[in-house]
């Protein structure tokens, strides 16, 4: 379990991270969510005992990351953002220095490696030296080396970033099946990787954490009061207006450009938990609209991490 | 099986450092650095002693008519000022400069065994150059009778002050980024520290024999005769000391709030 309290950091003038707390269960996959220059990074980099904090405390299974940061750094695969690699060396051998330092047996290096190797797709480039390597197979050398001793907790900064679209979904089904029975936490800027991977999602912003919880949770959360969008057909903006006013649980109604020249678009703003749309189609059949078009809009998360992350 | 317990920590220490050595020995081996190394010494080496004339006494090696390698054992100090820093220069520099630091740094390796691993992936590469000079004896002593003793104190002068200049040359890579500046601040501190004893007796005399005791090339001039003093042995190892805490030291900075 990884325990995050009032988690700040200064860069001499710049404040990066403002206190910032969570909590990750074992098991948990979760997604670090923010703009660039959110903090997640500084973050991750505070969590691997890279850098210090400059207040607030992490203890990772009980530990504490400043008293006893190689407790905390033998629990942990780290992949840094830039995903730095020795490119001189062969993957194979790279993989066996990390083996080595990580603490894994002698005599279990070779099925480690292999393993690894097996589970990131780079089998068939084991005795490539690295320099060589497409940045795809750069990344997977990296993942490779951050899951090599097989860690209760893997810590993944920007797992996918520069891949193409067929790399990214290889490694976000590789990211899913690693977090079957382990920790994970990542970051990244981009929304479909975190609902396509994460069971949970921290969202961070100018160093602060502004949402916390499932993709349901945050979508029920940001969707409480309810928009509509209508569209009639031949009937004057004035009156529609006034006849949808009328319905129990419509707290506002705006006439809105329509595209087409005769239908006129409404919005129609409920209270929450009321649902207005069959009231709005029997007023229609009543009237004798001609209904083009009933549509409830549903504030999806990439509306609220822009909400959420929108510089003021 | 309490035994087991406390035993563990050492050997994972050991287990760290012989690791980190032989990654750095791998990077001099896989790459052309220590073959243009190793080359470049030999070359120096053998044209110096054959070839050139003594700086000190201005007589070929033929004149002088001494089947010896103290003439060149009299200029290797200085050849090592040039050499050792380009071997210690990428130390930490290039990891800090790639960023692959943050690797070393989140694994759970300490702080003293990435210095130490540094320091002896380094001093095993001086060794093996070391080793690469041991037809040079084998020629001259082929022309005369060698002074097997004074060659192994020589060899074993070399190996010191050898470690000395690397324990230098890797804190000073541990102080920037920049692979240049890390060579250059190694050479420039390795200079100082040879030639200290001379640069002041020039202004002042008086205190040449103190200075002569801090100075590399006064312990050195007393290996080269054939004598081995504690004495020697404890100033080039306190250089290694004092220069490997200064670098631990330095790479800890990174902790300062």
């Amino acid at each position: 379990m990884i325990e995050v309290r009032d988690l700040s950091k200064s860069y001499d003038d710049f404040e990066a991270l403002k206190g910032i707390s969570f909590t990750v269960q074992p098991g948990e996959i979760v997604g670090f969510l923010g703009p660039n220059g959110a903090g997640k990074t500084t973050t991750m980099k505070i969590l691997t005992s890279y850098m210090p904090q400059s207040s607030g405390t992490v203890t990772v299974n009980g530990h504490d990351i400043n008293d006893a940061p190689l407790e905390v750094r033998k629990l942990m695969g780290y992949l840094p953002e830039a995903n730095p690699l020795y490119t001189d060396m062969l993957v194979y051998d790279y993989l066996r220095h990390v083996a080595t330092v990580r603490g894994v047996p002698k005599d279990a290096l070779k099925g480690r490696i292999k393993a690894a190797c097996e589970m990131c797709g780079i089998l068939p480039r084991v005795g490539q030296r690295i320099g060589t390597l497409s940045k795809g197979f750069k990344q997977r050398v990296g993942l490779a080396a951050a899951l090599i001793h097989d860690p209760e907790i893997l810590i993944l900064d920007e797992p996918t970033s520069g891949l193409d679209p067929n790399q990214i979904v290889e490694i976000r089904n590789l990211i899913k099946r690693l977090g079957e029975n382990r920790t994970i936490i990542l970051s990244t800027h981009n929304l479909p990787e975190v609902m396509a991977t994460c069971n949970r999602m921290l969202i961070v912003h100018n160093g602060k954490l502004v949402a916390d919880g499932t993709a349901a949770e945050l979508e029920k959360r940001e969707s409480a009061s309810q928009r509509l969008r209508v569209l009639v057909k031949d009937v004057p903006g004035d009156a529609a207006q006034a006849a949808l006013a009328g319905i129990a649980g419509v707290r506002e109604v705006h006439e809105r450009p329509a595209a087409e020249a005769a239908a006129t678009r409404l919005e129609v703003v409920a209270d929450e938990g009321a649902d207005v749309r069959a009231d709005v189609y029997r007023l229609a059949v009543e009237q004798g609209w001609e209904l083009l078009g009933l549509e409830r809009e549903v504030l999806d998360l990439e509306g609220l991490f822009r909400k959420l992350t929108r510089e003021i | 099986m309490e035994t087991t317990a406390r035993s563990k920590p050492k050997s994972n220490a050991l287990r760290n450092v012989g690791a980190l050595a032989r990654r750095e020995m791998g990077f001099y081996f896989n790459s052309p650095v220590a073959y243009i190394t190793i080359t470049l010494f030999l070359v120096v080496c053998g044209v110096y002693l054959f070839s050139m004339d003594d700086i000190a006494t201005g007589r070929s090696f033929f004149e002088d008519n001494e089947a010896s390698l103290r003439k060149l054992f009299d200029v290797i100090p200085v050849i090592f000022i040039l050499i050792i820093p380009a071997i210690t220069m990428r130390l930490l520099a290039e990891e800090k400069r790639s960023g692959t630091i943050e690797l070393l740094f989140t694994m759970p390796v300490t702080d003293t065994q990435i210095a130490l691993g540094k320091f002896l992936g380094g001093l095993a590469f001086l060794a093996i150059t070391l080793l690469a000079t041991i037809p040079l004896p084998f020629i001259v002593g082929t022309l005369g009778n060698l002074d097997v003793g004074a060659l192994i104190a020589g060899y074993i002068g070399l190996f010191l002050l050898g470690s000395a200049y690397l324990a230098i040359g890797l804190m000073a890579s541990s102080w920037t980024d920049n692979q240049i500046v890390a060579y250059l601040l190694a050479a420039l501190i390795c200079a100082f520290f040879y030639a200290i004893s001379g640069m002041v007796s020039v202004v002042w005399a008086g205190a040449q024999d103190a200075m002569a005791a801090l100075s590399f090339e006064g312990h050195f001039a007393n290996i080269t005769r054939g004598v081995i003093d504690t004495r020697d042995v404890v100033f080039y190892l306190s250089f290694v000391v004092v220069a490997l805490v200064i670098t631990v030291q330095s790479l800890q900075a990174r902790n300062w709030k």
